[in-house]
């Protein structure tokens, strides 16, 4: 896809001078990002076994679709929870976290952007992003809990006979949300399962509707209070696998009284795009440093070797 | 060991403490064991009586901490279900087992409770601890209780404790406190000779260590570490502040500076730097010097007013010119998780940036909380960055 397509015909910023790739290597899905200095390219696969394994299959797919070799690759930037086991000998690799990849793709995508919303498969996190760098102001990220997290809705939508991207537009047909008090999914599954037990309406649509609402409800009510130090100031962005459900987006919508703004692509690629900007960025100062030799190191690498170590792992 | 987890030459003290341990509980010497809590209970008095004691302040393992959970509900934190798995019979620490008296003083009510529960394990005697810090009569009270806190210790070792013996000890423990501030002092230099971990390492060495043998060691190396010479490398410093960090209790601090490469350069917590800040009155009556002592010493959040702790804590960030805070409580801390925002608003405000972090002593959620501090670092780092390049422009341009 061309980038004017997305964003319109401005130059984007962002835009790297060399092919990159950003990969999210997500609890349960990884996704990768091929930027080139005009088009981007996603792709998505269930996260496997074996990180790396996962990684090249996403690479061949994304060479494949761009009709571009390994060797054009200039960079490759790694996030989600496997970044830490990939490894390349060939393509310069560093890794960043989601939580940094997440602001720098939906703030690529949308400058205006100030808050984040990222709901994954195990974690979800509030991100108050610098509409004037794409940088990470304040982040506040889930506890050890499922409440709030796509796994979370995955359990519910078993539960409920659903597949679970039928899980929130069922969602949205609710007369009247059921009352899920639990923020455990354990308790809220034995909330669920009383509430599918009352019996004479175990058929019937409306109760599927507005049990899946209030999973989405009560969910939602989770990550809100994620919100509470990182504020809701507007461009409001939801990013991650559960930006698609539509049940979630209401939830959420209704409980903080303001609106996600559209984006234009679908935002389970924001981490892997952000990866792919890093990407981009550490291709130009790589290619800088080259052109300027020993003599003149450029600015930005001001850091000396043993601090480089606080951001950048070198696989 | 080839594969020191410490950066300065500190496997000599670690052996030392490691050899106490060993003799403690195998009762070398035939002397009573003495065990005690929290950072408020004077060790002075216990060494002047001739005793050996410890800190008790381990981070159970998963079956200690939950042969622990059953004597209290889970809403306790992961410390005081250590304390008390540790001494219960069935599983357990050796090292806990071979104390013969255990002081406490009454901090906050899970404390408590574990050591009303522990009492059936163990000859053990609860001291008050007042916390109105500021109170003419919260002084002559303490006093009173460390009195108390003497006879029974005088009883344990069937002889009295003088008060003379109590200021000669005042004054030694003083001097090991220095100690301690002058190796933290070290810190504040922009590349650190020593780690956040190696400083724990000193700290544990305080708790286990006789303060004679302790003088020897931490005196050469102390040398040794003021001689480093710099090579240069800035690294990103932060503090950590919040609840106790048991003996153990490292993977936090190892993520930071083993992994990720930045520095923690103080701590305001009662197992790290805190302690060792206040310095005792030598003179007059020794009973007035501990109970003003520990009660001037910087205070835990379970003191009053709550406003002392805060200035301490934003004041020891500025001092020692950190980056970024970590503030970690453990989770059903009464003292540190309940009064976090107050600490998270008022470093906020004072223009450090905080991260927020709930801990247990369980292994299971090191995966995010890796997320949390790399991404916390990346934040920080960024904004050294913006530094960098705001002053390369000013000088530029001016």
């Amino acid at each position: 896809m061309k980038i004017s397509d997305i964003i319109g015909s401005d130059p984007w910023k962002p835009a790297p001078a060399a092919p990159v790739v950003g990969f999210d290597i997500g609890s349960r899905g990884s996704k990768g990002v091929l930027l080139t200095p005009d088009s981007i390219y996603t792709t998505f696969i269930p996260t496997g076994l074996y990180m790396q394994e996962t990684a090249d299959e996403l690479l061949a797919r994304l060479l494949k679709e761009a009709k571009l070799r390994r060797r054009d690759i200039a960079y490759v930037v790694g996030t989600g929870y496997g970044r830490i086991s990939l490894a390349y000998k060939d393509i310069p690799y560093q890794v960043v976290t989601e939580i940094t990849c997440h602001a720098s793709g939906a703030h690529a995508l949308n400058p205006r952007t100030r808050t984040i919303i990222d709901i994954g498969g195990q974690d979800s996190k509030a991100i108050k992003v610098d509409p004037a760098t794409g940088r990470v102001l304040e982040f506040v990220m889930n506890d050890k809990c499922a409440a709030g997290t796509g796994r979370f809705l995955e359990k519910a939508a078993v539960l409920l006979g659903l597949e679970l991207d039928k899980l929130g537009d069922v969602s949205l047909q609710a007369t009247e949300p059921a009352v899920i008090s639990s923020q455990c999914v354990v308790f809220a599954e034995s909330e669920m399962i009383s509430l599918r037990a009352r019996g004479e309406r175990h058929k019937d649509g409306a109760a599927h509707a507005n049990i899946a609402a209030g999973i989405h409800f009560a969910s939602a009510r989770r990550v809100k209070s994620l919100l509470g130090r990182v504020g809701t100031e507007p461009d409001l962005v939801f990013t991650g696998g559960v930006a698609n459900n539509p049940g979630m987006r209401h939830a959420l919508e209704t409980l903080i009284g303001a609106r996600f703004v559209p984006a234009p692509i679908d935002m389970i690629y924001a981490g892997a795009l952000g990866a792919a900007v890093h990407a981009g960025r550490h291709q130009a100062a790589a290619a800088a440093a080259k052109q300027a030799g020993s003599a003149a190191p450029p600015r930005r690498r001001a850091a000396t070797a043993a601090e480089k170590p606080a951001l950048a792992h070198t696989a | 060991m080839t594969n020191s987890v410490f950066s300065a030459d500190l496997l000599p003290i670690h052996a030392l403490i490691e050899a106490e341990q060993q003799a403690f509980i195998a009762d070398e010497g035939g002397r009573k064991r003495a065990g005690y809590f929290c950072a408020y209970t004077p060790p002075e008095i216990l060494n002047a009586a001739g005793l050996r004691h410890a800190r008790l302040f381990k981070a159970g393992s998963p079956e200690i901490v939950s042969q622990g959970e059953r004597y209290t509900q889970s809403v306790f934190c992961d410390f005081s279900k250590s304390c008390i798995g540790a001494f219960d019979k069935e599983g357990g620490d050796p090292f806990y087992h071979a104390v013969d008296k255990l002081y406490t003083f009454h901090t906050c009510a899970s404390m408590k409770r574990a050591a009303e529960v522990i009492e059936q394990f163990v000859p053990t005697t609860l001291l008050n601890l007042p916390r109105l810090r500021n109170e003419a009569a919260s002084r002559d009270f303490f006093r009173s209780e460390i009195l108390h806190y003497r006879d029974d210790v005088a009883e344990l070792v069937g002889r009295a404790v003088t008060d003379s013996e109590v200021s000669a000890q005042i004054a030694l423990y003083n001097k090991v406190r220095r100690l301690l501030r002058d190796f933290s002092e070290l810190r504040k230099r922009p590349n650190p000779p020593l780690t956040g971990l190696d400083f724990l390492e000193l700290v544990r060495g305080f708790y286990y260590l006789p303060p004679a043998t302790l003088l020897t060691a931490y005196e050469k190396l102390y040398q040794k570490l003021a001689r480093t010479h710099d090579d240069g490398s800035r690294p990103i410093r932060l503090m950590i502040s919040g609840s106790i960090m048991a003996d153990g209790d490292r993977r936090l601090v190892e993520l930071i500076e083993r992994e990720i490469g930045a520095r923690v350069v103080v701590e305001d917590h009662c197992t790290g730097y805190r302690p060792f800040a206040h310095t005792l009155r030598e003179d007059g009556d020794p009973f007035a010097a501990l109970a003003d002592g520990y009660l001037d010493q910087a205070p835990c959040a379970r003191m009053k007013p709550l406003d002392d702790s805060l200035d301490f804590s934003t004041g020891l960030a500025e001092e020692y010119g950190v980056d970024g805070v970590i503030y970690v409580y453990l989770k059903f801390c009464a003292c540190y998780g309940v009064s976090k925002l107050e600490f998270l608003d008022r470093l906020t405000a004072s223009g450090v940036p905080v991260l927020e972090i709930s801990s247990d002593y369980s292994v299971s959620d090191i995966g995010q909380l890796k997320t949390r501090v790399e991404a916390f670092l990346e934040v920080l780092q960024g904004q050294r960055d913006d530094r960098i390049e705001t002053n390369s422009k000013e000088h530029v341009h001016g």
